[in-house]
């Protein structure tokens, strides 16, 4: 793959198994979205392709976006001014959508009206924290073994984004973001033992906020017992455990399926590997789960050659954000999680989680093409060459500022 | 990582491959619950999602119509509107409740607990009429919607509401045709599921997954509609005119085993079932089993007939009309002396069947009567018919075998009944009866037919024929069924004058069935009709209640049918006897409006009459209805027929319909409405309006 010269100004290339992998399951999710929304659609919109229509246009929205950050120094996200802006965008953008700016639908302030569009800033939140933990981090590489230092100023952060997510109330998100700012202090390597205090503290707050509120809670005991209360609060769960039944191994064939008819709830967004499993049956999950794993290995073996501390964790944060949500997203569905609101990135419906999802993926794709570090351009070459994956040194820095 | 001592990048890929070793074992986990979820609970998951998807095709799905053999439909589906509503999406239960409760006219307390559940849909009530739809539409509640939902509708009220019978409020067959063909008419839920959604409503109007399905299936029946009619209201005249309790009559057509109409009284109006008695519901031509009597001597002459046990010219001698066998005295109404086996039929002498069935011997006699059908069930294709009583013939008492020759002591439907008389109709073979003639695909093309079948030959067509010429002496002079006979067509038949039996008490005094049993014409047998008139108080003799039944419907059906006579009517002497029971009928006639308007919707006998041939000495029948009674004496004179009038006012109903062949100097038999009666009319028609309501 080396050897398809592109233009010398290319700083490398991106890592194709990767970007083949994503645009698969973005097809995908666009031939799943149609095939889970066109009852609805024609029912609600009077336009069977209103989904699929909308969903197209983000991903192509979001491919773009992802090319063009692929093509920018991932390095940029290391200023700190830079870091501190995006972050303080989405905080912000989570706290204006208890304002007018906001929208409220089913009790949830999750959304945020831009003109004609709606975005959710909790998708942005997911991402901008992953750049922000992994630049304090490895900035404060040196002494995250410190408490004061190291580990406090990763966990207040986060903790303030956590709050403003319970405020929405988005408890899916929060509890992602608890376990992503574990996975990075644990890869950055804080002390064990103030990761388990942590857990310790934090443990018996999750408890009482998922007790506390009484549909939580309900949600808790649903997930228990679904068919309990199946015509209840049980109801959506059971018409997902149908779909994953009445797929067996192979499924019904694609849009087939007889779910989608207004039976199951969400069926073209955070439901929708209930659908998957309806039409295209157990293997049809373990295939999509094997997209998945290709581009969250992908995304590892990119943080392993990252070629720098910075790169390794974003890379690893990233990954472990996909995989993260891919996993809730299929457990949720097959209720081996309490119901959360959890989408499957790239296949479920939504604009926000797919255009941030996809600049996830180019900002992957920027640390895999090296960034622009001119002082390490030999040393690159060097270390790249023996692994057999090798980049041409003249190929690897010559960029200009993007 | 490269720029890193190597000792914390290493030790920062093991933590990274730690993280990824936890998220493969979420993974694993994950893709194995999968696995139990779509193989291992499958099954159990699969069949919860079929029901539930069942359960909404059932309120969705359009159900199949049935029509008579000629496409007249029998019951329709017509779209109404049910409010339903999603509690969870209530926003005030309470003021929702009160509000509805007042307008839907459900119990308030109800309607709160209803709207009060956790699940995401309740019915508040099913069809409502457009008007107070309208209205909860209007009211606008959040989490109360409306839903269109089909109601079976059957035009034509209560005509053949047994054989039809009836549908609940989910779709569900539950009386009758509906019930026993409701997979049929339901269509298959399988394939419909793809077309409806979670509030029952169609996604796709047609097309998208192929439409075969979604629609049930029609069913046609044998019955012709017009027939029907004639029968229902001939039964219903003899009820009235004789007081009776109950009655059923069938008429088959002999050759095919087609039943052409079944009627029944009571009777009652599907439309509403909830206004009518299980008593009214009740199929008695199917269900009821009763004693023959001396309807059942002709299967006795069969059978001896067919053994040669009896030689056609063979006399038996009547004992004067008393008879002492096994210390059992057998009277007969007559003290005859010898008599050949058409004489034993026509004085319908008990003591020389019991004397012809001694001949026979028990055993052939059991023989025959198996044979014939009785103490089996027909197979017709309604739900819960009886098989009768029978008992094996080494379990008969020696007198046994002379009552059951003259009909007692063995319990028979009135199915069973006809479709006896027909394998004698028809020379010999024993058909299943078919109330059922095809089901018919979406489409219109037949998915199904049901083609006449012969179970069995009972007796020779030699042994057929002579029983026929023996029938028809019963109507001719002299006979017992006198009254059944008809202008221009050979009646063969057998009346019936059978005490009801009390069980253990032996033969109640003043309960009888009264019955006549016949086929016409006789030589050409096209139809067989079996009239049952169960406890008549005026009179109770089958010569007298029945017979004019038999005649007066096979007059009317023949006509409309177009059976040509075979001789002109002076030629037979018992055809000219004018009987003053006879008339006493037609003054019956005179029924409430409705019927009587009906008579002029239905109008199939006066399109038919188009078709009919004028015969020679035949007119049209003029249209007198809406004339007063001078207007229509004129015409009726000018076109040489004899006016039969009834009661006073305008002309609302009169037989033969308009435009139908008839002879000159026949009657016409017209019934006057007096106005203030055609005010009840009206509402009797609004009534209907509300029956109907939601019909675009």
């Amino acid at each position: 793959m080396n050897d398809t010269a592109t233009t010398s100004e290319e700083p490398g290339h991106i890592d194709r198994p990767l970007f083949v992998a994503v645009m698969l399951l973005v097809a995908f999710g666009i031939v799943m979205v149609y095939s889970a929304s066109v009852v609805m659609a024609t029912h609600q919109m009077d336009n069977s392709t209103y989904f699929l229509g909308r969903q197209v246009v983000y991903a192509v929205i979001g491919i773009v976006i992802m090319m063009m950050v692929s093509r920018i120094d991932y390095h940029i996200f290391q200023n700190s001014a830079v870091i501190w802006t995006i972050l303080g965008i989405s905080f912000a953008g989570l706290l204006l959508c208890h304002t007018p700016l906001g929208a409220t639908i089913n009790g949830a302030s999750r959304w945020l009206r831009m003109g004609p569009i709606t975005v959710q800033p909790a998708e942005a939140v997911k991402v901008s924290l992953i750049l922000w933990l992994s630049y304090s981090l490895a900035k404060k590489s040196s002494r995250i073994k410190s408490f004061s230092i190291g580990f406090l100023p990763h966990l207040l952060v986060p903790g303030v984004l956590m709050f403003a997510c319970m405020l929405q109330p988005d408890f899916g998100t929060t509890v992602v973001i608890a376990l992503l700012t574990f996975s990075l202090l644990f890869i950055a390597g804080a002390k064990m033992g103030y990761i388990m205090l942590a857990g310790i503290v934090a443990a018996p707050i999750a408890y009482l906020l998922a007790t506390g509120s009484e549909y939580r809670f309900k949600r808790l005991l649903t997930f228990l017992d679904p068919l309990a209360t199946r015509y209840g609060d049980g109801y959506q769960l059971t018409q997902s455990l149908f779909g994953f039944g009445s797929g067996g191994l192979t499924g019904v064939g694609i849009g087939d399926g007889l779910q989608k008819f207004l039976f199951l709830p969400e069926a073209h967004n955070d439901f929708i590997s209930s659908i998957i499993a309806e039409e295209l049956g157990v293997i049809g999950i373990w295939m999509t789960m094997l997209l998945c794993a290709v581009v969250i290995g992908r995304g590892i073996l990119i943080g392993f050659r990252a070629r720098d501390e910075f790169g390794s964790f974003i890379a690893s944060g990233l990954s472990i954000l996909l995989g993260v949500q891919v996993l809730a997203n299929m457990g949720v569905a097959m209720g081996l999680l309490p119901t959360k609101g959890l989408n499957l990135p790239f296949v479920s419906f939504g604009g926000s989680a797919l255009v941030f999802s996809l600049a996830a993926i180019g900002v992957l794709l920027s640390i895999s093409r090296g960034g622009r570090v001119p002082q390490l351009k030999e040393m690159s070459q060097r270390n790249w060459s023996s692994k057999g994956n090798v980049r041409k040194a003249n190929r690897a820095g010559s960029e200009g500022v993007a | 990582m490269v720029s890193l001592p190597s000792g914390r990048d290493q030790w920062i890929r093991v933590r990274i491959m730690i993280l990824v070793i936890v998220m493969m074992a979420g993974a694993a986990a994950v893709a194995h619950g999968a696995w139990q979820l779509g193989v291992t609970r499958a099954q159990e998951l699969t069949n919860l999602a079929a029901e539930q998807y069942t359960r909404r095709i059932k309120i969705s799905a359009h159900r199949g119509m049935i029509t008579d053999r000629h496409g007249e439909e029998l019951a329709v589906e017509i779209e109404v509107k049910s409010v339903y509503a999603d509690p969870r999406k209530v926003t005030n239960p309470q003021i929702v409740a009160a509000a509805l409760a007042l307008l839907l006219g459900v119990d308030a307390m109800k309607m709160e607990s209803r709207l009060g559940s956790d699940r995401h849909f309740v019915w508040l009530k099913r069809r409502v009429s457009p008007q107070i739809a309208q209205a909860v539409e209007k009211l606008g509640f959040p989490g109360v919607s409306l839903v269109d939902e089909s109601k079976r509708f059957y035009p034509n009220r209560s005509l053949g509401s047994h054989i039809i019978g009836f549908a609940g409020l989910d779709s569900n067959g539950l009386e009758g045709v509906e019930l026993r063909f409701d997979g049929v008419l339901q269509g298959n839920a399988e394939a419909a599921t793809g077309l409806s959604d979670a509030r029952g409503r169609m996604v796709f109007s047609d097309g998208a997954f192929g439409s075969d399905g979604i629609v049930g299936r029609s069913v046609e029946l044998t019955i012709d509609r017009t027939l029907q009619y004639i029968v229902e209201q001939e039964l219903l005249n003899a009820i009235r005119v004789f007081e009776a309790k109950a009655g059923h009559i069938i008429m088959m057509d002999p050759s095919t085993g087609e039943i052409l109409a079944l009627a029944n009284y009571p009777t009652y109006n599907p439309n509403r079932i909830n206004k009518s008695t299980a008593e009214n519901r009740r199929n008695r031509a199917v269900l009821d089993v009763f004693e023959p009597g001396s309807t059942f001597k002709i299967f006795t002459l069969a059978a001896a007939l067919n053994a040669g046990k009896l030689r056609p010219d063979q006399k038996t001698f009547c004992e004067r009309g008393r008879m002492e066998i096994f210390d059992v005295v057998i009277h007969d109404d007559h003290r005859d002396g010898w008599l050949n086996p058409t004489e034993c039929l026509k004085r319908s002498s008990n003591i020389c069947f019991a004397k012809i069935a001694q001949g026979l011997s028990r055993k052939r006699l059991y023989h025959y009567i198996r044979r014939f059908g009785f103490g089996e069930r027909t197979h017709i294709q309604l739900p819960f018919e009886m098989r009768g009583t029978l008992n094996h013939h080494k379990k008969w008492y020696d007198i046994d075998t002379a009552t059951t020759s003259f009909g007692q002591g063995i319990g028979v439907t009135g199915i069973q009944m006809a479709t006896a008389l027909s394998a004698i109709a028809n020379g010999g073979k024993l058909m299943k009866p078919l109330i059922v003639r095809r089901i018919i695909g979406q489409s219109g093309e037949t998915e199904r037919s049901f083609a006449p079948q012969v179970r069995r030959r009972v007796i020779s067509r030699y042994t057929a024929r002579m029983v026929a010429d023996m029938m028809t002496a019963v109507t001719e002079e002299g006979g017992t069924g006198t009254q059944a006979a008809l202008n221009g067509y050979l009646v063969a038949g057998k009346t019936g004058t059978a005490q009801k039996s009390e069980g253990s008490k032996g033969y109640a005094k003043d309960r009888w069935i009264a019955s006549f049993f016949g086929f016409v014409p006789s030589d050409r047998p096209r139809l067989a009709i079996s009239i049952v008139i169960d406890e008549p108080l005026i009179n109770h003799y089958g010569g007298t209640v029945a017979a004019p039944v038999f005649k007066r419907i096979a007059d009317q059906s023949l006509r409309y049918l177009g059976v040509s006579p075979r001789f002109s009517g002076k030629s037979r002497a018992s055809a000219k006897k004018k009987n003053v029971r006879a008339a006493k009928m037609e003054r019956s006639k005179r029924q409430d409006p409705a019927n009587g308007l009906r008579d002029d919707e239905m109008g199939p006998s006066s399109v038919f009459a188009d078709m009919l041939e004028l015969g020679p000495g035949q007119v049209r029948t003029p249209h007198l209805l809406g004339m007063s009674m001078i207007d229509a004496m004129e015409i009726l004179s000018s076109e040489g027929l004899r006016p039969l009038f009834m009661g006073t006012g305008i002309a609302a109903e009169q037989i033969p319909q308009s435009d139908e062949p008839i002879d000159k100097g026949e009657f016409v038999q017209v019934n006057f409405m007096p106005l203030p009666e055609l005010g009840t009319l009206s509402e009797e028609d609004a009534d209907t309006g509300a029956d109907s309501q939601g019909v675009p």
